[in-house]
């Protein structure tokens, strides 16, 4: 959250996690292109580049992809997703590291314009490839903010979906590519390893969330039962469903209800905390106040709020969401 | 057949880019502080970082530009 933009979001626990990434990356390199050379001594080091480059980021690809649903399985990955942009971009510069490389090494020696040569030979691999780096390519220079702004958390989150599309054909060019020359079966099993991590992994997320997403129930004229409020720990929420998810938070001695969904990139604000009064986001900070939806100023931001009411202890949110931004008068806890 | 494709399709792409680029630096130069509050004062460093996106996505650049308002 800022005023004015900055190129890189630069904190301290970030530029942690980013030496971690690069210390990673590098240390991951040294070791592939030195085992490798161990068992092939007369293997060149383009060629020991070329494969360390791609397999880092294959790697990288199947963290990123893994980020998400851990996080919703358990809270203590989200600092992993707090910086996950970052890792994202570092994949994507590995990834093109890796094709410049291959380029250079197998299709700048002829007289065709090494592009075409990289579009046209082969089983069609390299064109797999270079249509998931492109994607890697749209997602890395929308990373920042500003898109995130200007294209609508709605487009951005649908582009950034493609990461899903491009894992699918990064697969399709390593089966057709790596694989179909490689008679050793690590590769492949490493692979079929990864996809079968990546499916479980969201399928054990998807209906974790599920189990949580049954419609409350609605008792008279609309309004959701939420559950006793001593249920609801201070500065935290219970997250009811109506259709939509809402936030029903209990602070100071009172009960707000907001929509779930932060307008940054779509964070669970249900599973984040009161702040100073705001209701903070626990995937990148992003803050509400609980009795308007709106970002204190200067700030812009707004999310839906719900009426709420208590009766008999038991804290009642209304299904109907109001306009983003509208202040409802808390309900005393 | 294949080659001919191939060639074609790169010189699309690459009169995409160039388009991309004379929409790119004038909007980064003039318009994006008009069009985004938050730019209006934020270092050249933002700027280079966003480059590579205006230049891919210059069709939303323009429409952005033209009829500026954020989307929800």
């Amino acid at each position: 959250m800022s005023v004015s933009y900055s190129a890189i979001g630069w904190n301290r626990a970030k530029k942690a996690y980013d030496k971690v990434i690069v210390t990673g990356l590098l240390v991951y390199l040294a070791f592939f292109i030195g085992v490798s050379l161990l068992a092939h001594p007369d293997a060149t080091i383009e060629t020991l580049l070329i494969r360390a480059l791609a397999t880092a980021a294959f790697l990288m690809l199947h963290v990123i992809l893994s980020i998400g649903p851990l996080c919703r399985l358990n809270p203590s990955f989200l600092p992993l997703l707090y910086n996950r942009r970052h890792l994202g971009v570092t994949m994507f510069l590995t990834a093109l590291a890796h094709a410049v490389f291959a380029i250079v090494q197998f299709h700048a020696q002829g007289n065709e314009n090494p592009l075409v040569s990289l579009l046209t030979t082969g089983t069609g691999f390299q064109t797999l490839g270079a249509a998931a780096l492109v994607i890697f390519f749209l997602m890395a220079a929308t990373s920042h903010d500003f898109w995130l702004a200007n294209l609508g958390p709605r487009v951005w989150k649908t582009l950034h979906m493609g990461v899903y599309f491009a894992y699918a054909l990064i697969v399709m060019h390593v089966a057709l590519g790596a694989l179909h020359s490689e008679a050793h079966p690590v590769l492949a099993i490493a692979t079929g390893a990864g996809m079968a991590w990546l499916f479980t992994l969201h399928v054990v997320a998807a209906l974790r969330e599920r189990a949580g997403d049954r419609d409350d129930e609605l008792i008279d004229d609309g309004w959701i039962d939420a559950g006793p409020v001593v249920d609801i720990s201070e500065g935290r929420a219970r997250i009811v469903s109506a259709g939509e998810r809402i936030a029903v938070f209990r602070y100071d001695g009172k009960i707000s209800a907001v929509s779930n969904v932060c307008r940054h990139q779509y964070g669970p604000l249900g599973e984040g905390r009161v702040i100073d009064g705001c209701i903070t986001c626990p995937w990148h900070g992003y803050q509400y106040l609980p009795g308007n939806g709106r970002s204190p100023a200067p700030f812009t931001e707004k999310v839906a709020t719900y009426d709420v009411r208590v009766v008999g202890g038991r804290a009642y949110v209304h299904s109907k969401a109001n306009a983003p931004g509208t202040p409802v008068k808390p309900a005393h806890a | 057949m294949l080659v001919d494709l191939a060639r074609g399709a790169l010189l699309v792409v690459a009169a995409y880019l160039v388009i991309g680029l004379l929409v790119a630096v004038p909007y980064l130069t003039f318009g994006i502080g008009r069009t985004d509050a938050s730019a209006k004062t934020a270092p050249w460093t933002f700027r280079v970082i966003v480059l590579p996106g205006l230049v891919a996505l210059w069709p939303w650049v323009l429409r952005l530009w033209i009829r500026p308002g954020r989307p929800h």
